[in-house]
């Protein structure tokens, strides 16, 4: 491993921009960080000797053809598209008319923005083994502003797709000024042996409301590492959605800080699992702050010998009263190989409080399965429309009724292909 | 109201009294010449020698484990001494007619009637007295029975043949840090073996006093249960108050062959420090429990002492149709540490367990729950249910929980639920409308929130165990 991690640190010795201030602290940390292993608490159940094994290049490589864009279009979405192919900025592909109030620059083009630089890596946690190489060698992404009481009626789509052994490391920066209004969607594509960090912060200031998207929809042969941390102020809203295919390895990490009284957070994951994939969700939910409230639903269906990880935490600190949290987790294990391991923690410093969490793991109800049979549903159809079910109830609950439009069939296409013992 | 919880957490320790009894006490420090000399003093087979130097040395190259939620001064184990025995049982009493007077007295302060005759009918005592066995009561009546109840040291001279056989088969000697550390340096402990088919005809139970001054205990326990017998045991603990910690590292190993049962309950309470975490014993206890077919354990447990609690009593869960059980009431006060759960390892098919964990934070300090339930490739038709509630007094205090659920099979069906709260406002105003002080009223309510576990408490515990939350409750009305 060190052949790769040498590599990386002299390549991001070599950068020079106007991130270097910051990216020489993460550099030092990087140094001084052990490779991550098993016995590694964060990694425990994912396997990460999948990025040793493998050689990618870099976007810049002559070799590496970068095509256009792969992502798939969502129909009727008319967004504002931000779009990256392996990881670089392909402006002229992109939108280029902006509405008022919102202001995108790539991150190359950051070295004005005082505020970007000091916002830069306050939500991420400082610790994360690949949030530290994002951080030193992430020279491309978009930082996305958006002005006090604008409320911008387009979403934004951040579309990244990956071709055949790219390497790439993207970093998102969004702000959300007072009273302000948006949706983000991060999409991100591609089925090929690739490896990518893309990872996303979020300034939500006080009474702003963000929408968000992460279609973590890679899969197959694809390694992807990355996070989405959301810092929130005072009478703040966050909806956020996760969509997780599994690929060789995929990783997500999601932070979400209240650092405002009455701040609201809501965070609904599905993640649907087939072949050898894996998806590792590590949450965490700081309560900094008295008032809060967040919300997380959680489910997952595995199948064939797929690995579901999920590590959810919800920490409330001392004196952060009143807070009301609840995380619910269900599993649906559909293979004799598949395997889930979840762990939802709390840590509760504070006593006026009402918390609660639970998982559950099981398979498809027989009882369940028996009376669609006995209405004659054969039972190829019975599982799809039961494990559908199972997840549409988190669908149906998305804003943007052309994202839950577009995801229907996709969902159910791959719950038709599934695995099923 | 702070008034009151301050009175509360400044209780007197009932326990906390020091017996003037002289003891032959090794120096402390830990080297291979103190296993040998342990092992010398016990007059050990060449066998168990060997078994302990083999664990030592493994300990030697293990790390202290810090993944627990917990804060504590690093243990010197160098500043330790490992053996210490009263003086007078140099040469073992034959009757109780023998014992020393004064440590007949400690155990009578404490409240353990040693003289069978006085005893409540029907339950036997082991006696450990800082590294010895003092007494074993009614020994003679169960090996009528059949049934093996006397201290390690003696079980392994008299029953080599089973020691040998089950010694370290669940907890081996390189399990964990503090359990290769035991199997280095044990002292004593109790050892039963229930025959076939036997249903014991008493409770089993071991009392565990730690006296000496910058002693450490360590003692072993190990349950047989043969095929088709049934046993429930008990374990209760208490120490001098001391400003200095003092370690206590156990290890349990349960055997539960086919169709068997035992059920073991703990209440535990060695001195807990000063409020401000002066003092009070280090526990870190390694407990685990193997079921074979058709095979039951049940742990049961009462934790209400301890500067620092590091326990997690397990089953696996080997033989078909096993069931495996975890009923625990942690209590934590004042600056105390508890670091506490299980494990349930589902191996074989169709096998049950129940987790029904009541943590209760008060003053400052913190608790944990951390379990793991594990389900095997083979655990076909498993089913398991974990529920875990906090419940917090104050606004200084931590409740936090840590399950760790893994499934490789989809038959298997697993549940866990977590809840953490305060002593709700609605309930406090109904009892109080009734004309109950608010005291009477949240000792009512959290006698209420643990009742589920005090129901599976043999009875002479479950009224002891009452009491015990009932007193570290005082005044601490939130």
């Amino acid at each position: 491993m060190s052949n790769w991690l040498a590599e990386t640190i002299h390549q991001a010795e070599k950068i020079d921009d106007w991130l270097s201030p910051k990216r020489a602290q993460s550099l030092s940390l990087l140094k001084s960080t052990a490779w991550p292993t098993r016995q590694t608490e964060a990694w425990k159940y994912t396997p990460i000797n999948v990025i040793e094994r493998a050689v990618f290049k870099s976007a810049n490589d002559p070799q590496i053809q970068a095509e256009q864009n792969s992502c798939s279009k969502i129909p009727n979405l008319q967004a504002i598209d931000l779009i990256f192919v392996d990881g670089i900025f392909d402006r002229s592909a992109s939108t280029q008319l902006l509405p008022e109030g919102l202001t995108i620059s790539s991150l190359s083009e950051g070295a004005d923005l005082s505020w970007a630089l000091s916002s830069f890596n306050q939500t991420k946690p400082k610790h994360h083994f690949f949030g530290l190489i994002n951080d030193t060698l992430a020279t491309q992404g978009c930082i996305i502003d958006v002005a006090e009481d604008q409320c911008i009626d387009q979403p934004i789509r951040i579309a990244q797709s990956f071709s055949l052994d790219s390497q790439s490391h993207t970093r998102i920066l969004v702000r959300l000024g007072k009273r302000a209004k948006v949706t983000v969607i991060e999409q991100l594509q591609g089925d090929q042996l690739s490896f990518n960090t893309s990872f996303a912060e979020y300034q939500i200031a006080d009474h702003a409301y963000l929408e968000h998207y992460r279609l973590a929809m890679q899969c197959e042969q694809a390694i992807s590492v990355g996070g989405c941390h959301f810092h929130l102020g005072t009478s703040s809203q966050l909806n956020s959605n996760l969509i997780g295919f599994g690929s060789q390895l995929s990783r997500v990490d999601m932070d979400i800080i209240h650092t405002g009284e009455h701040s609201n957070a809501k965070a609904n994951v599905i993640y649907l699992l087939d072949g050898k994939e894996v998806f590792d969700l590590h949450s965490a939910i700081e309560h900094t702050v008295a008032n809060g409230v967040s919300e997380q639903n959680i489910r997952c269906i595995v199948a064939d010998r797929a690995n579901a990880i999920f590590n959810g935490r919800i920490h409330i600190h001392r004196n952060a009263q009143k807070i009301l949290a609840a995380m619910n987790n269900r599993n649906l294990l559909l293979s004799d190989n598949a395997q889930i391991n979840t762990k939802p923690e709390l840590e509760i410093y504070a006593d006026d409080v009402r918390c609660a969490h639970s998982a559950t793991i099981a398979e498809i109800d027989d009882e369940a399965m028996f009376y669609l049979q006995s209405r004659g549903v054969n039972r190829g159809d019975a599982q799809v429309l039961l494990s559908f079910g199972f997840i549409n109830e988190l669908v149906d609950q998305m804003n943007n009724a052309a994202i839950a439009q577009w995801l229907r069939p996709i969902l159910r296409q791959r719950f038709a292909n599934m695995e099923i013992r | 109201m702070t008034d009151q919880l301050d009175e509360a957490l400044a209780r007197e320790y009932e326990a906390g009294f020091v017996s003037d009894i002289e003891s032959r006490t090794f120096a402390p420090g830990l080297d291979e010449s103190v296993v040998r000399r342990i092992s010398a003093m016990k007059d050990e087979p060449q066998w168990m020698l060997d078994w302990r130097l083999k664990a030592f040395a493994l300990w030697q190259k293990m790390p202290e484990p810090d993944w627990a939620h917990i804060k504590y001064e690093k243990i010197d184990f160098q500043s330790i001494a490992y053996y210490s025995a009263p003086k007078s049982m140099d040469e073992r009493p034959k009757s109780l007619d023998e014992v020393d007077p004064e440590l007949l007295r400690t155990y009578e302060k404490l409240g353990i009637p040693l003289i069978e005759q006085q005893q409540l009918a029907g339950i036997a005592v082991d006696v450990v007295f800082d590294s010895v066995s003092v007494v074993t009561t009614f020994r003679e009546k169960l090996k009528e029975q059949g049934v093996i109840f006397c201290p390690i040291s003696d079980a392994i001279k008299e029953h080599p043949e089973l020691v040998k056989k089950y010694l370290g088969t669940v907890v081996s000697q390189k399990d964990n840090f503090f359990a290769a550390l035991n199997c280095a340096v044990f002292t004593d402990g109790s050892f039963v073996y229930i025959p076939k088919g036997k249903r014991c005809p008493m409770e089993l139970s071991t009392y565990f006093r730690i006296n000496e001054l910058n002693t450490g205990q360590f003692e072993r326990t190990l349950i047989i249960a043969d095929e088709g017998s049934h046993v429930s045991y008990l374990e209760g603990c208490t120490a001098p108050q001391r400003d200095e910690n003092q370690l206590h590292a156990a290890v349990v190993e349960l055997i539960c062959l086919d169709d068997a049962e035992i059920k073991y309950s703990t209440v535990q309470n060695w001195y807990p420090g000063d409020e401000n975490g002066k003092g009070g014993i280090y526990n870190f206890v390694t407990k685990r429990g193997i079921c074979h077919t058709n095979a039951k354990i049940s742990w049961t447990q009462v934790e209400t002492g301890s500067a620092v609690t590091w326990k997690y009593p397990s089953c696996i869960l080997k033989g078909d149709n096993s069931i495996g059980e975890f009923y625990s009431v942690a209590l934590t006060r004042g600056a105390q540490q508890a670091d506490t759960g299980t494990k349930m390892i589902h191996l074989g098919k169709n096998t049950r367990s129940t987790i029904i964990s009541k943590g209760i934070s008060a003053g400052k300090s913190n608790n944990t729950y951390r379990g793991l339930v594990h389900m095997g490739k083979g655990a076909s038709g498993a089913r398991n249910f974990t529920q875990c509630d906090s419940l917090l007094i104050g606004d200084k205090c931590g409740a936090h929980t840590f399950p760790y659920v893994e499934s490789r099979n989809p038959t298997a069906i697993v549940e866990h639920e977590a809840t953490t709260s305060k002593v709700s406002d609605d309930q406090m105003f109904l009892c109080r409308q009734r004309g109950l002080d608010p005291e009477k009223a949240v000792s009512m309510i959290v006698n209420g929130f643990c009742k589920e576990v005090f129901k599976e408490l043999p009875m002479e515990f479950a009224v002891e165990a009452g009491k015990l939350l009932e007193i570290s409750l005082e005044g601490s009305v939130g």
